[in-house]
């Protein structure tokens, strides 16, 4: 049976890659606006400024059952924003409330260019992920030394570009689009909730 | 370290890639899909999809044709041709698209870069500037190389940063599909200017372009007939650049 996963999409732009891909790493991905119910794990790409999000988080109704899942230990990756909601706060946007699972404030790049654009090499601490190329698209992360930080990449100085506790996982870059390395990442997210479920 | 970007263009037409001289003489090339997939395969960084005569015919690019090349590959998909409104970045999007190039539109309304900004995010939202020489500056071209604008490229370059554009991609009109070297003071003079990557494009001849290209300060480079013609590959391009001492994926 594959695993049955709510991708959580806030009215934004593409579905296809993280579809496709999801479906590449042997998932069954659902396309959900607004309720979402049963599934196996939650998905949740962001390409939107965090305010937005934050606010679709309420808009949609998804804050508490997100939150609710979580405690259950639903498996729930956030990518690019999405893994940013995942924190208290962002600088991005001063008032705006993410989930916070993590406590610590997502904080504003500085690089040379005002966008991180591009493929950067991902480098784990410890045994969360593995390492290899990413392709990052944003001008905020969160900050390198957060409690669930297990890799990090650099551009004008560290942040963690991969957090993880439990079955929570956040990344800021995009494994849809960032080739072999990003489906095994993919991959890796849905053999875990196969085996949660197995269980 | 952010790696320097190797791009494959594809231009389309009727749903075939093609490749021109300065904007004109298109020639078959290949099927999209068969390429792309290629390209991905050799380790190409991003794909960028131009329907030449989009805008020229006034309508939108081949939504059919982006779906099909958008579920081929994994890595970063910038379409553009033809994107004159927000429904039209929305359709994009949806087709499969990562990030929608905006040209002539935007130099019609540079607004739309900031709406679609808004509303997509910065990320998706690239502007495309097709320069010609004129003097000692650049002029800023729409419409497929037709229609000469009162600004100069740089100075535009500088507007779309600040309306809300997430990149430039900065084509010289006179050096594409020439093969004879990128348009280095080009490069130099908007890359100094902006505070957003600059993506260069426009006349690719040998794995050193894009070396030169990446020296002038661009943050990507493009290249098209040089690949679709089989006379280098993404490997050689990028063993190239990482001999020159470039940062680059592999």
């Amino acid at each position: 049976m594959k695993p049955r996963l709510a991708v959580l999409c806030a009215g934004a732009g593409n579905r296809t890659s993280i579809g496709c891909a999801l479906e590449r790493a042997g998932a069954e991905p659902i396309i959900v606006e607004d309720r979402f119910e049963n599934a196996d794990a939650i998905v949740f790409p962001g390409v939107a400024h965090f305010g937005y999000l934050a606010e679709q988080l309420d808009a949609r109704g998804w804050r508490a059952p997100i939150l609710d899942a979580i405690d259950r230990g639903v498996p729930f990756l956030g990518i690019c924003a999405g893994a940013q909601l995942l924190f208290a706060r962002s600088e991005e946007a001063r008032g705006a409330r993410g989930l916070g699972v993590f406590p610590e404030t997502v904080r504003a790049l500085a690089g040379p260019r005002s966008q991180h654009m591009g493929w950067n090499a991902v480098v784990p601490v410890g045994n969360g992920v593995a390492r290899g190329w990413g392709y990052f698209a944003h001008a905020f992360a969160p900050p390198p030394a957060a409690t669930a930080t297990v890799a990090m990449s650099v551009y004008g100085k560290p942040f963690a570009s991969v957090v993880r506790s439990c079955s929570v996982m956040g990344v800021q870059f995009h494994p849809e689009r960032s080739g072999a390395y990003g489906a095994g990442i993919l991959r890796g997210f849905v053999l875990h909730v196969q085996a949660r479920n197995a269980r | 370290m952010l790696a320097k970007r190797v791009i494959a263009c594809l231009d389309i037409r009727d749903g075939v890639v093609v490749k021109g001289r300065r904007f004109a003489e298109l020639r078959a090339s290949g099927d999209p899909v068969t390429l792309a997939r290629r390209y991905r395969d050799h380790g190409v960084d991003e794909i960028v999809v131009l329907d030449v005569s989009a805008t020229l015919e006034g309508r939108l690019a081949s939504l059919e044709a982006i779906g099909s090349i958008a579920r081929t590959i994994d890595v970063p998909l910038t379409v553009g041709g033809g994107v004159r409104s927000i429904e039209d970045v929305r359709r994009v999007l949806e087709a499969g698209a990562d990030k929608i190039a905006i040209n002539s539109a935007a130099c019609d309304d540079p607004k739309l870069l900031t709406r679609a900004a808004r509303r997509f995010g910065k990320q998706c939202v690239v502007a495309s500037i097709d320069a010609r020489q004129e003097n000692r500056g650049y002029r800023v071209v729409t419409h497929s190389g037709t229609t000469p604008r009162q600004w100069d490229a740089t100075e535009w370059a500088a507007t779309c940063d600040q309306r809300g554009a997430g990149e430039i991609l900065l084509t010289s009109i006179d050096r594409d599909g020439m093969q004879s070297g990128f348009d280095t003071q080009l490069i130099r003079l908007v890359s100094a200017r902006v505070g957003i990557p600059v993506v260069a494009s426009g006349g690719a001849a040998t794995p050193d372009s894009l070396a030169d290209a990446f020296a002038a300060g661009a943050d990507a480079a493009l290249a098209a007939s040089i690949l679709h013609d089989g006379k280098y590959t993404i490997n050689q391009i990028k063993a190239r650049c990482i001999a020159r001492g470039f940062v680059i994926r592999t």
